[in-house]
């Protein structure tokens, strides 16, 4: 992993903005604040990742987007089932406690708010940094908190390497849900990218 | 009463677009969940217009633009997407989109994207 103090100082602006931009987003969507701020960004493998997640023993849904483009990178939204349904109950203008079982609806919110977050991230990165960056069709499975981590980043065929997470807190207000939002970005694309902007001394 | 397409991988944002333009007295004549199905629902019902989200599995919203304007060069079709971006828009216009509504958006600016392409005047409903 090749990326030095000021690569990764620079990296952390493009985070927050993108993020800032993708918790904007989501409030309009839901009609309710988002809130989504980053927490830390650290360096891990897959085992130790797993470890975190592992000590949350609830059932979750989560999505995996994939982004496309002249930089790389991953994105992961996880929340407990019970959650999917208060976000299906904000899609749909109804009172929280109308969804009362996971379904293709409740399914397709989770769907939905990953690929506005990962559009809206694109766009950040786009528009301030000139990335070309597109999202690709969301992936959804719901399973136990890490054993969701752990198979989503597998079949990404992350299973070997360590990798850059970013870690974020993700509440959406008025309610009780707690959110995971994981960014794995690919380092290279993003090295040459913060280079071609020449803000590194 | 105009008859419209709903295209969206999402179930909840068709949902969601339905709701929207029946309240606003169109009539939802189907929905699709990716590019092909919505051009092969596209010549099935022939709507008066479709809305139309780009980034789907398998084929996407472009593809879906492009396949129902080589159909029928007169389809109106309405972009619907969170992509925010200038090369996405300019895609979309060169495959012949009469609109283009980033999400999320507010109700009326899909129901005036509506009325602009049927030539309609009435107010739109807030």
């Amino acid at each position: 992993m090749n990326i030095d103090i000021n690569h990764l100082k620079v990296f952390e602006v493009m985070t927050r903005l993108s993020i800032d931009r993708a918790s904007r987003a989501l409030s309009k969507t839901l009609k309710t604040g988002a809130r989504i701020a980053l927490s830390n960004i650290y360096i891990t493998d897959l085992s130790g990742a797993t470890e975190k997640m592992n000590e949350d023993a609830r059932e979750m849904a989560g999505v995996m987007v994939n982004f496309h483009g002249n930089v790389s990178c991953k994105l992961l939204f996880m929340l407990p089932i019970e959650g999917t349904l208060i976000l299906t109950d904000l899609f749909l203008r109804q009172p929280i406690g109308t969804a009362n079982q996971f379904d293709e609806a409740s399914e397709s919110a989770i769907q939905e708010v990953g690929n506005i977050i990962a559009a809206h991230i694109c766009n950040a990165l786009v528009s301030n940094f000139d990335a070309t960056l597109v999202p690709l069709p969301p992936i959804v499975h719901n399973d136990f908190a890490g054993v969701l981590f752990s198979s989503l980043l597998m079949e990404q065929g992350m299973s070997e390497e360590s990798f850059l997470l970013i870690d974020t807190s993700f509440k959406i207000l008025k309610t009780e849900l707690d959110c995971y939002l994981f960014l794995i970005p690919e380092l290279n694309s993003f090295k040459k990218l913060i280079d071609s902007l020449g803000v590194c001394v | 009463m105009k008859k419209i397409l709903v295209v969206d991988d999402a179930k909840v944002v068709r949902m969601v677009v339905s709701q929207i333009l029946k309240r606003n007295g169109y009539q939802v004549i189907g929905e699709a969940s990716n590019g092909r199905e919505a051009f092969e629902k596209y010549k099935a019902l022939k709507p008066d217009a479709v809305t139309m989200d780009i980034t789907m599995p398998e084929v996407d919203g472009i593809q879906g633009l492009k396949d129902i304007i080589a159909y029928d060069n007169q389809a109106k079709v309405i972009m619907i997407s969170a992509l925010d971006q200038r090369d996405a828009l300019a895609e979309a216009i060169r495959h012949g989109a009469a609109d283009y509504v980033v999400k999320p958006f507010e109700d009326d600016r899909m129901i005036s994207a509506l009325h602009e392409i049927f030539g309609d005047s009435t107010s739109v409903e807030s």
